[in-house]
């Protein structure tokens, strides 16, 4: 009954042109991934900005209604609620990281309303039921990729494995490892630390002895740029293979200079791709924010155009009809030009359809190194 | 094994450099000084401040330890000074509540982000084929021995030193004897707390990365140094810090992080005071 009194009072507001059209979002704005927080906040209006410009969806504008969770599991839990039960969104992107993502997917599945990850990796995030969905890679597909970069790309033969202690980091690493032992490689060490080391010497020392041809290593940027640093200071001149965790201007700006150079990532941005969207989204993202665009603002903008998409596609704002008409988005329609990142389109799984590019980084930002399109390796 | 030795040493200096400070306080005072780790966040954030506002490398380092001295005197003369009379309870919540406002404080002062602390030293690199050292592991290494040093010379020498270890050995007596307490532990803190920030700058350059919250884990660390090393001894304090960091750098070494590096420093705190509870160098408190 009183869906039915909201809905009445929404069509009413609408003809009245008052109403706007409501994206849910949260992310990380404070604790330890605020840096990426803020870039997820800063893709989502954007890409807000971009539809508004364009006139909006079903004759409105849109308005993204958006929460801080804290870096905390729990607050992404409250927030779904408060989002759902308070502001009445129908849809929501997860800007956050994959544990808060984990816990808050199980809500937006029980109140039926579709959620769409923008760059949390972990499996089990879609696995939770039929309104979750992924823009981002799922991290097994991308260690995949990572391990076909290492050995078909670089030939590496003899690989060690470092691994963030987390959903993130022990799901990828999962992936890369099934596939690089298939492709014929050897994992001569392999090792997990914890979130927010800073001292991976005595690691590294070990490392150095065992004489690998490439590390694969899963890290968050500011990790990252202590293990590059650190491996080049110890002398480990081997690649560094990393992933999309890396991709951040903050990464490059954190290591020590020039250790940066020449680590190759798998990730969702092609920074030298000449799609007018991609060159419209960089520029635009370094003229409104100061700052490189990264790979979590990207996903993020792509995961609020695909929830306009859909809500243009069931040309309703009814959680339901959002959440069909989501699982049917492709990417090259006419009406909206394509997506920033590979994204096109979800598959049965409700897991995106990509190409993943592999960057490198040289001089002063990442590169265009590679790309894995071979269906067999990128369909989750 | 040359090569984790040395990574220890430096490892073992900035656990040093905010201990021996901390030594010094609990020395005197007998309280638990928490918010020793936010003047430690304190210098590296502010030198990285004043560096990016174009000062040069040294001026920003010689404000930053100065403005960290003022502070600590502040710590002690605004907050402890007026509740050391009840128990040790009472400054340590406010030493806690202090550290996690002054955290706060950093984040919306310079905002939340790890910002890099990128200075080219004139200092050579070490590299040789197995071992490496690289110039800021060196400038560790250097102002950690100038410090204990000069630190040395102070408590040995000088009527201030002797002041403060009278007043650590019995505060109450030393000002029966004519000694001007309550200066000589504003000196403590003056002293104590400029040796914070620059432990908190040397890592930060070591790290190339500072942030609001560096003072997290070291808030706490140092008070494992403390204790291994026999409460307000200095000497403890440096034997413990390297010991501390060898200890770690070879389990991490050897087993990789089966454990987090905090658990192992703990572990090994809590096994040295089942038999020792003194700690290493520590006379036994009557």
């Amino acid at each position: 009954m009183a869906k039915k009194v909201f809905v009445a009072f929404w069509i009413l507001l609408s003809l009245l042109g008052l109403g706007t059209i409501k994206i849910g979002f949260f992310a990380p704005i404070t604790g330890p991934a605020a840096a990426d927080g803020a870039s997820a906040l800063h893709g989502a209006e954007l890409a807000v900005e971009y539809i508004n410009a364009r006139g909006g969806v079903l004759g409105q504008k849109v308005e993204l209604v958006w929460y801080d969770d804290n870096f905390k599991a729990d607050q992404a839990v409250n927030i779904a609620y408060k989002l759902v039960q308070q502001d009445r969104v129908a849809v929501v992107v997860s800007g956050s990281y994959s544990g808060m993502t984990r816990a808050a997917a199980g809500i937006y599945q029980q109140l039926k309303v579709p959620m769409i990850s923008a760059y949390a990796v972990h499996p089990e995030i879609v696995a939770t039921g039929d309104y979750i969905f992924r823009v981002g890679t799922l991290a097994t597909v991308q260690g995949r990729a990572g391990a076909h970069l290492a050995v078909r790309k670089l030939g590496a033969k003899r690989i060690a494995i470092l691994t963030i202690d987390n959903d993130f980091g022990v799901s990828l690493t999962a992936g890369f490892k099934e596939e690089a032992i298939k492709l014929g490689a050897e994992i001569v060490f392999e090792q997990r630390y914890p979130l927010g080391e800073t001292d991976f010497r005595p690691i590294l020392t070990r490392i150095r002895a065992l004489k690998p041809d490439a590390i694969y290593a899963t890290a968050y940027f500011s990790e990252a740029a202590r293990l590059v640093s650190q491996a080049r200071q110890l002398g480990i001149f081997v690649p560094i293979i990393g992933q999309e965790g890396y991709d951040s201007p903050q990464f490059a700006k954190l290591a020590e200079a020039g250790a940066a150079n020449g680590v190759v990532i798998t990730t969702d941005l092609d920074r030298d791709s000449e799609k007018p969207i991609v060159r419209w989204f960089i520029e635009e993202y370094a003229k409104k924010y100061g700052l490189d665009a990264d790979m979590v603002a990207a996903s993020a903008f792509d995961a609020v155009i695909a929830a306009i998409k859909a809500i243009a596609l069931a040309g309703s704002y009814d959680p339901a009809k959002i959440r069909d008409a989501l699982a049917s988005i492709k990417a090259g329609d006419k009406e909206l030009e394509d997506f920033v990142t590979g994204f096109r389109g979800f598959t049965e799984k409700r897991e995106s359809l990509r190409t993943i590019t592999c960057q490198i980084y040289l001089g002063n930002r990442f590169h265009w190194f590679w790309e894995v399109t071979d269906p067999k390796i990128v369909t989750p | 094994m040359l090569q984790n030795v040395v990574n220890a040493l430096v490892l073992g200096s900035s656990y040093l450099m905010i201990a021996v400070g901390l030594t010094l306080i609990y020395g005197i005072l007998k309280i638990l000084h928490i918010a020793h780790a936010g003047v430690y966040a304190f210098g590296a954030l502010f030198t990285v401040y004043l560096y990016e506002l174009g000062l040069s490398m040294v001026f920003a380092i010689s404000f930053s330890l100065i403005a960290s001295s003022l502070l600590g005197a502040f710590i002690y003369r605004g907050f402890y000074k007026h509740v050391l009379e009840r128990g040790r309870i009472v400054p340590l919540v406010m030493s806690v509540g202090l550290f996690a406002a002054m955290e706060d404080l950093y984040r919306l002062l310079w905002g939340p982000y790890k910002r890099p602390f990128d200075v080219h030293l004139i200092l050579p690199d070490l590299i040789t084929p197995n071992l490496y050292l690289g110039s800021k592991g060196i400038l560790m290494l250097i102002c950690t021995a100038i410090v204990i040093f000069l630190l040395y010379l102070l408590m040995i020498k000088t009527k201030l030193g002797k002041s403060l270890r009278a007043c650590a050995n019995d505060l109450n007596l030393a000002g029966a004897f004519g000694i001007d307490t309550d200066r000589t532990i504003t000196y403590g803190f003056l002293i104590g707390s400029a040796l914070a920030a620059l432990g908190g700058i040397l890592v930060g350059l070591y790290d190339n990365t500072v942030y609001p919250t560096m003072g997290s884990v070291p808030s706490y660390k140092a008070f494992v140094v403390v204790v291994l090393g026999g409460f307000g001894s200095i000497r403890g304090a440096v034997m413990a810090s390297y010991i501390l960091a060898l200890v770690e750098t070879l389990i991490v070494y050897k087993f990789g992080f089966l454990l987090p590096r905090d658990a192992i420093a703990f572990l090994a705190m809590i096994a040295l005071l089942m038999f020792k509870p003194e700690g290493l160098f520590g006379k036994v408190q009557r």
